[in-house]
């Protein structure tokens, strides 16, 4: 607020008018976008962020203390942390976007369904969703991993698999919802076919919620795929991927703290960036 | 009524045990017949070879040449008999090996649980009823940062804290109770958020309320409004989070235990996990998901009583908050 009544204040530069999206942002806000534009270019070009290779050790330089050189120091090989941290982003990140992609997509799928056709098939769907739900995410995670075999994409899908029955619950009651309302109902005596009804009203009514969990499921997935790839289960070494930073930095806790702290610590801005942005799309979507 | 409550209560048990004994059978499909056969990979793994004449008793054992449904009967009617079949790694009996494994989790996690309720009243209170904002608002933010804060940095803080810095508690050694405490800490920590949210929502409902004014008028002092009738209300919807939060407590201590090098079910099932090992990885996750069925059984049987003014009736989403 204050900040616009300033800028009104001075009338000889016109600021041009932003789109109503980003209108009224507050420091909060705008560190989490920023934080989310940094991911963005971490995972499209890692090399723009840092002038070191990830993978290239150097025997002069292992297990030094941050420093302005090495912002986040070095490992035990003498390779720069934040480097690697960058450059990793993409198999955390990217990981996350396909694991939700195939929970969104699945979640759509199945609760159409479910709501849809009703009886037999919701009955089927509900007692699956039930099953899946049955099983902590981490530990279904797991399941599907051993039977997909270890790597960082396996890991991804397992995770996405594990979190399809909490959008395809959300999907089933904003259906079901939205079509007890009286304009569906009418536009259904109308003659409006079921797809017509699904797509021009049904879909933009649930899009809002479905939004939400999206983002929040983004950052969940991201916690997921860290914790995996900590336990060894995701991306091989000598790879960069952040749980797998936190699980070779573990051996050198005791002397180099910060090999373990700083790459968990991006874990968290990212998922707080994320669950802000949330908040954010609930607010001005939905 | 009675009978109505009866149909119902047969019902959810009913509705308990399906979703058991399907939860079985998709771990079992997941793990043994999509491909990728698990027990000959363990005979031809090049680390740790079986001789042939073991290798022989495990495939007749598990009868790898039939029908990915007459080995789904086997193992079923051998489950039913508790016979849970054998280690692929270690060719001791799965029963022995999770017997063994629980009293260590089982202690973790009921001292987590007493742990997360703790830390979720003290934050709900903190968020609703601290005279500065400055508290309110940072008890406010707190079940955010817990939900984006993985397990293992809390308990690497935790551990740098109290065992390197401090030296309070060994991070090796066993030492009974005081090894409990911090790993049980950070388990805590990692699921409180749900609870304290819900918490701080019903506090903030329950205080908004006629009753409230209603014993204010009475002469009621604050204190005695919030802790006596306010956070008892507000409590009650956080029963329905119990069994998700158990449920979360035992997978969380797949990163915990391994964290704090000890040796119950959850470094069990890392170690099955990473070695393959199917029998022990089936036998946990069908652990896990019963101990969680049955407490969401409970808390929807119970839920009535608890809170009166609910008919028995289908409590809506138990684990909806598992997203919130």
């Amino acid at each position: 607020m204050t900040e616009q009544l300033e800028y009104s204040a001075i009338p000889r530069r016109r600021l041009p008018t932003l789109p109503p999206l980003l209108r009224g942002l507050s420091v909060a806000d705008a560190l989490a976008l920023g934080f989310a534009g940094l991911l963005l270019v971490a995972v499209i070009a890692p090399q723009l962020l840092t002038p070191y290779d990830p993978l290239v050790p150097d025997p002069g330089a292992t297990l030094q203390a941050p420093s302005l050189a090495h912002p986040f120091g070095t490992d035990y090989l003498g390779r720069d942390l934040l480097s690697r941290v960058i450059h990793g982003t993409w198999r955390t990140i990217a990981g996350s976007l396909v694991a939700v992609m195939i929970g969104l997509f699945g979640g759509i799928v199945l609760g159409i369904a479910s709501a849809y056709f009703g009886k037999t098939v919701d009955a089927i769907i509900g007692r699956a969703v039930d099953v899946l739900l049955s099983i902590p995410g981490l530990l279904l995670s797991m399941v599907i991993v051993v039977s997909l075999g270890f790597g960082a994409l396996n890991v991804a899908i397992a995770v996405g698999i594990a979190s399809v029955a909490v959008f395809t619950r959300l999907m089933r009651s904003e259906v079901l919802t939205v079509k007890e309302l009286g304009f569906v109902e009418a536009s259904f005596h109308l003659g409006e076919s079921r797809w017509g009804v699904l797509r021009r009203h049904i879909l933009p009514n649930a899009y809002g919620s479905v939004l939400a969990l999206t983002a929040l499921q983004f950052g969940a997935a991201i916690l997921w795929i860290a914790s995996l790839s900590f336990l060894g289960y995701g991306a091989a070494p000598p790879d960069p991927e952040w749980g797998l930073l936190v699980a070779e930095g573990r051996e050198y806790v005791v002397s180099s703290p910060w090999m373990v702290f700083l790459p968990s610590l991006v874990v968290v801005a990212s998922v707080l960036a994320i669950s802000h942005i949330s908040h954010l799309l609930r607010e001005r979507v939905a | 009524m009675p009978a109505a409550l009866h149909s119902y209560t047969a019902r959810r048990i009913a509705q308990t045990v399906l979703v058991v004994i399907l939860t079985y059978v998709l771990v079992f499909f997941i793990l043994f017949i999509l491909p990728g056969d698990p027990i000959q990979q363990q005979i031809e793994n090049p680390q740790n070879p079986i001789p042939a004449a073991d290798a022989k008793i495990l495939l007749q054992y598990y009868h790898v040449d039939r029908s990915g449904l007459d080995q789904f009967w086997i193992a079923f009617r051998r489950l039913v008999q508790g016979d849970l079949g054998y280690s692929l790694t270690t060719g001791k009996p799965v029963a022995s090996l999770i017997l063994q494994a629980i009293p260590q989790t089982l202690a973790l996690a009921s001292t987590a649980l007493v742990f997360t309720g703790v830390i979720a009243f003290v934050i709900a209170l903190a968020a609703a009823f601290a005279p500065s904002s400055v508290i309110r608002g940072i008890a406010r933010a707190l079940p955010g940062a817990f939900l984006a804060t993985p397990s293992f940095l809390v308990g690497f803080l935790l551990l740098q804290l109290f065992s390197f810095q401090l030296g309070w508690v060994s991070a090796i050694r066993d030492e009974g109770f005081k090894s409990v405490i911090l790993p049980a800490l950070a388990l805590a920590i990692a699921v409180s958020g749900p609870i304290a949210q819900v918490l701080i929502q019903g506090l903030n409902r329950a205080y908004g309320e006629p009753f409230v004014t209603v014993l204010r008028a009475r002469g009621l002092g604050e204190a005695r409004i919030v802790l006596g009738h306010v956070l008892r209300n507000a409590a009650i919807p956080t029963v329905t989070l119990l069994g998700l939060t158990l449920g979360e407590l035992l997978a969380g201590s797949v990163v915990t235990e391994t964290i704090f090098s000890r040796t119950g079910i959850g470094f069990l099932t890392q170690q099955a996990v990473r070695e393959q090992d199917a029998p022990v990885i089936l036998a946990v996750v069908m652990l896990v998901s019963t101990v969680f069925a049955l407490t969401v059984l409970i808390t929807d049987l119970i839920y009535p009583l608890i809170d009166p003014r609910i008919a028995a009736r289908p409590i809506p989403a138990t684990a909806d908050q598992a997203s919130d």
